[in-house]
C-alpha cells in the first residue's frame, strides 16, 4: 500500500509541476467557463427557474366592466410572480413598444368591447364584432405565448357567460317558463349573471398541486461550470495516462521494475495517481467557481460523492486510452480529441435536453453526460439519494472500462518491456 | 525557392506523419460543424413548456383535450404512462404534469365535474405558465356544459321537474344549443405578431460553418509555436545554423506551409459547409479568398510570436488549444457576439478571431463583397504585421 501511495504521490508531484499541464488542466477550464458565463449574462442575474415577470403592455379602451375585468386579472395577486403589467391608454404606443423590444405582449381592449357582448337592454348583438388584440413580440414567443392563453381563457369565460344568458332565457322561453312579455327582465338578470360569471367555476377543473422534488432557481453558471470541469478532466486523465507510457519510452519503468515492485502495484499506483489529479482538479475548480462566480452547487455530499464517481469513470477511460495507444504522442492526441469530442456530446457546448434521443443515447457513453446530469440535480436542490441514476451509470462505466483496460494491458505485458 | 519548398515539404511529412493529425484537420472540425449547426436534428425546436400528460381515461374526451393543449402555444404535450411520466417528472425533466382520470367522459361531464390533476414542481414558473394553459383549453371543452347546467339551475329556480328524465331532457337540449353556439362563437382575439427585429443576426449553419471554421483553422496555426519549440528541443534548429538558411526563409517556409495547409483545410470545411449544410459560401468568392488567407496570416503570425514564448512542445500543444478554444469563444465563433455585455463586445476586438468571424458573418449574413470585407481584412493583416514583427525580433534558434 506504501508504494502505491508513493508512487501515486510522486505522479501528483510531477503533475503540479508542469505548468503547461496546469494551464489545461486549471487555466483553460476557468476561463472558458468566464467566457460562457459571460454570454449568457449569468454574472448579471441571480438565476431563474423559467418564465417569470412577462413583461406586458395593457391598453384598455373599453369603458365596461369586461375591460376592467381583464385589466384586473393581470393585475391579481395570482399572477403576479408570472405577469408585469403596465397600462397605458395609446394603442401606438404600445405596439411601438413591442417592436422596440420592450415588452413581451400588447394586449389591447378596444372601445365598447363589454357593449359589444352584453347589449344594454338586451338588444340583438352588434354586427361588427369588436376583438382584443394580442400584439406578440416574435423573439418571445413562449412567454407571448402564456399572455395568449391568460387572454383565451378570459374570452372563454366571457363567450360562456354570452352564451349562457342566451340558452338559459332561450330554453325558458320555449320551455313556457316564463312569458314573451317577461323576456327583457329576464335578460337583463341574465345579463348581469353572464357578467359574473367570468369567475364561475368551469366543469374540468385543474386540482393544480406542488409535488416532486424541491427546485431551487438555477444559476446556469451551476451547468457551465462543472461541464468544462469534466471536460478538462478527460485531458487530465489521458495526460495521467500519457506519463504511463512515456516512463516506458524513457525507460524508467523497467528501472522501478528492478526494485521490490512488481508490474501490478506500479499500475495500480500510477493510476491511483491519475485518480487522486483528477479529484484534486475538480476540487480546486469547483472551490474557485464557487469563490469567484458565487455558485451554488448543491448539497456537499453529494458533490464530493459525484466528484469521485465521476473522476472513477474518467480515469476508466485514460486507462483505456492508454492501454491501446502506442507512444506518450498518440496518447496526448486521441485524449485532446476525446476530450473535446466528449464534450460536446456530454452537453459541455450544448445543453443536451436540447438534442434528439439518439445523440442523448449516445451521449451516455461519456462521463460527462452523467456527471452533468448529477451536477444539475444538485444545483436544482436534490441530495445524495437522488443521485442514484449518475453514479450507477458513472459507477457501470468505469468497472467496465478498467476491466477491459486490465485485459489490454496484460496482452501487453505492461511494465515488462 | 527551393528551400521554401523543402522547409514545406518537411513540415508536411512531420505534421501528417500520424493519422491523428486528420483527427483534428477534418474530423473534428466536421463533428463540431455538423453537430453546433442542428445537423443532427434539434429534439426541442419547439421550445414551448413540455406538458407531460398521462390519458387513464382514453376517452373522445380526453383525446379532444389532449388535441387542444397541442395546439397551445405555450405548452407542448407529451403523452406517457404514469410510471414513466413519473420517472420523468422526478427526474425533473419536465416541471409539470398533467393527469387525465378514468372518469373524464363526456357522460361523466354530464352528470359531475371532472377534475384533472396537475403536479407542478414547486417554485416553478413555467409550471405556472402551463396551468394557465391548460385551464384556458379546459374551460373552453368544458362551457357548454357549465351553461347548460346553469339552464336547469336557472328553470328549477321557477318550476321543479316532473320526473329526472325532463329535468335530463331539458339539460340535453340546453347543452345542444349551448355546443352550437359556442361553435359558432365569433373569434374575439386577433394575434398580431409585431415588427420586432432581432439585434442578433444568427444563422445556426451558417454561424457554425463559420465559427467552427475559425476555431479549428486557428488551434493548429497557433500550433506552429509547438513546432519550433519542437525543433528547438531537439537541436534540429541549431543545425540549420550550419546550412547557408537564414532566419527569414526559415520562418517564411514554416509559416506559408501551415498557411497553404489552413487554406486546405479551410477549403474542405467550407466545401462541406456549402454541400452538406447548404450555407450560401459562394456569395463572393473573391471575398471569401481574402477573409481565408488574411485569418490565415493573422493565425499563423500568432503563432510564430507565440513560439518564441514557449519552452517545450507540451507548453504549445496546451497553449494552441486552450487560446483556440478561448479565443474562439471570446470572438463569437461558437455564440454570436451580440450576447455579449457592451463592453465585453469592446474589448473581445484585440482578438483576431473576433475580426475574422465578423469577416466570414459579413459575407454569409450581410451579403458583403470584397469592398466590404477589406477593413476587416486590413484589421487581421495588421495583427499579421505586429505578431510577425515580434517573432521575428525575439526568434531564437537556441
Amino acid at each position: 500500500m506504501r508504494k502505491l501511495l508513493l508512487i501515486a504521490f510522486k505522479d501528483l508531484k510531477l503533475i503540479f509541476r508542469d505548468k503547461a499541464a496546469l494551464t489545461f488542466m486549471l487555466l483553460a477550464p476557468f476561463l472558458l467557463t468566464l467566457g460562457l458565463g459571460l454570454v449568457t449574462g449569468a454574472y448579471g442575474s441571480s438565476g431563474s427557474s423559467g418564465i417569470s415577470q412577462i413583461k406586458i403592455i395593457i391598453v384598455n379602451q373599453d369603458s365596461g366592466q369586461l375591460g376592467q375585468a381583464l385589466v384586473d386579472l393581470f393585475q391579481s395577486a395570482g399572477l403576479a410572480d408570472l405577469v408585469a403589467p403596465t397600462l397605458v391608454s395609446d394603442p401606438l404606443t404600445a405596439r411601438a413598444q413591442i417592436d422596440a423590444n420592450a415588452a413581451v405582449a400588447a394586449v389591447i381592449v378596444p372601445a365598447g368591447f363589454t357593449d359589444n357582448i352584453i347589449p344594454a337592454n338586451y338588444q340583438a348583438p352588434a354586427a361588427d364584432i369588436l376583438q382584443i388584440e394580442i400584439y406578440k413580440n416574435p423573439l418571445s414567443p413562449v412567454s407571448a405565448g402564456v399572455i395568449q392563453s391568460i387572454v383565451e381563457e378570459f374570452i372563454s369565460r366571457v363567450e360562456t357567460g354570452r352564451v349562457g344568458g342566451q340558452v338559459i332565457v332561450t330554453q325558458l322561453l320555449s320551455a313556457g317558463l316564463i312569458a314573451p312579455d317577461q323576456v327583457s327582465a329576464i335578460a337583463a338578470e341574465m345579463g348581469q349573471l353572464q357578467a359574473n360569471s367570468v369567475d364561475q367555476a368551469p366543469a374540468i377543473s385543474l386540482q393544480a398541486a406542488q409535488s416532486g422534488p424541491a427546485q431551487k432557481a438555477f444559476n446556469p453558471m451551476a451547468y457551465m461550470a462543472p461541464g468544462m470541469a469534466l471536460m478538462f478532466l478527460m485531458f487530465t486523465v489521458s495526460n495521467g495516462g500519457r506519463s504511463i507510457l512515456a516512463e516506458q519510452a524513457r525507460g524508467t519503468l523497467p528501472r522501478l521494475l528492478v526494485s521490490p515492485t512488481n508490474s501490478a502495484q506500479v499500475l495500480i499506483g500510477k493510476i491511483f495517481g491519475v485518480y487522486v489529479t483528477g479529484v484534486i482538479q475538480m476540487l480546486i475548480l469547483i472551490v474557485t467557481c464557487s469563490l469567484l462566480f458565487n455558485i451554488q452547487w448543491g448539497n456537499p455530499l453529494g458533490i464530493l460523492v459525484l466528484i469521485l464517481a465521476a473522476v472513477f469513470a474518467a480515469t476508466g477511460w485514460g486507462m483505456l486510452i492508454t492501454s491501446i495507444a502506442r507512444t506518450p504522442g498518440q496518447v496526448g492526441n486521441i485524449g485532446t480529441a476525446i476530450m473535446l469530442t466528449f464534450g460536446i456530446l456530454g452537453g459541455t457546448f450544448i445543453q443536451n435536453s436540447f438534442m434528439p434521443g439518439w445523440f442523448q443515447i449516445v451521449s451516455k457513453i461519456t462521463p460527462n453526460a452523467w456527471g452533468l446530469d448529477g451536477f444539475t440535480t444538485l444545483g436544482l436542490g436534490g441530495s445524495l439519494v437522488d443521485l442514484g441514476r449518475p453514479l450507477l451509470g458513472l459507477a457501470v462505466m468505469g468497472i467496465a472500462l478498467f476491466v477491459v483496460s486490465i485485459l489490454i494491458f496484460s496482452r501487453r505485458s505492461f511494465a515488462q518491456k | 525557392m527551393k528551400k521554401i519548398y523543402n522547409i514545406i515539404w518537411k513540415d508536411t511529412i512531420l505534421r501528417f506523419s500520424s493519422l491523428s493529425e486528420l483527427l483534428f484537420f477534418l474530423i473534428l472540425p466536421l463533428i463540431f460543424t455538423f453537430i453546433l449547426a442542428g445537423g443532427t436534428g434539434t429534439q426541442n425546436a419547439d421550445n414551448r413548456i413540455r406538458l407531460l400528460v398521462v390519458d387513464q381515461a382514453q376517452s373522445p374526451l380526453s383525446a379532444q383535450i389532449i388535441a387542444e393543449l397541442a395546439k397551445s402555444a405555450t405548452v407542448r404535450p407529451d403523452v406517457l404512462t404514469l410510471s414513466k411520466a413519473e420517472s420523468e417528472f422526478q427526474a425533473r425533466n419536465a416541471s409539470v404534469l398533467l393527469v387525465i382520470p378514468a372518469d373524464c367522459d363526456s357522460q361523466t361531464l354530464r352528470t359531475a365535474a371532472i377534475v384533472l390533476d396537475l403536479r407542478q414542481m414547486p417554485d416553478n414558473l413555467n409550471a405556472q405558465a402551463a396551468q394557465r394553459a391548460v385551464q384556458a383549453v379546459l374551460y373552453r371543452l368544458g362551457s357548454a356544459v357549465s351553461i347548460a347546467k346553469n339552464a336547469v339551475t336557472e328553470a328549477e329556480k321557477l318550476r321543479s321537474f316532473a320526473s329526472e328524465l325532463d329535468r335530463q331532457a331539458y339539460f340535453d337540449t340546453a347543452l345542444a344549443s349551448a355546443q352550437s353556439l359556442m361553435n359558432s362563437a365569433p373569434d374575439r382575439e386577433n394575434v398580431v405578431m409585431g415588427g420586432t427585429i432581432d439585434p442578433i443576426q444568427y444563422d445556426p449553419r451558417a454561424n457554425s460553418s463559420a465559427g467552427q471554421m475559425i476555431t479549428w483553422v486557428f488551434i493548429p496555426l497557433i500550433g506552429i509555436s509547438g513546432a519550433f519549440a519542437y525543433e528547438r528541443q531537439r537541436g534540429t534548429l541549431r543545425r540549420l545554423l550550419t546550412s547557408p538558411t537564414g532566419k527569414g526563409t526559415y520562418l517564411l517556409g514554416t509559416i506559408l506551409g501551415n498557411v497553404l495547409w489552413s487554406l486546405v483545410q479551410m477549403t474542405l470545411l467550407v466545401s462541406f459547409g456549402a454541400l452538406i449544410l447548404k450555407v450560401h459560401w459562394a456569395n463572393n468568392p473573391a471575398a471569401l479568398a481574402v477573409m481565408m488567407t488574411t485569418s490565415a496570416l493573422a493565425a499563423a503570425a500568432l503563432g510564430t510570436m507565440l513560439g518564441t514564448f514557449v519552452k517545450t512542445e507540451a507548453q504549445a500543444s496546451g497553449l494552441s488549444i486552450m487560446l483556440g478554444m478561448v479565443m474562439a469563444l471570446l470572438g463569437g465563433c461558437w455564440y454570436p457576439l451580440e450576447l455579449f455585455p457592451a463592453v465585453v463586445q469592446n474589448l473581445v476586438k484585440v482578438l483576431p478571431t473576433t475580426w475574422a468571424m465578423q469577416g466570414m458573418l459579413d459575407i454569409l449574413l450581410r451579403g458583403q463583397g470584397v469592398i466590404g470585407i477589406l477593413p476587416v481584412a486590413g484589421v487581421l493583416l495588421a495583427f499579421a504585421a505586429v505578431f510577425f514583427v515580434i517573432g521575428i525580433l525575439r526568434f531564437k534558434y537556441e
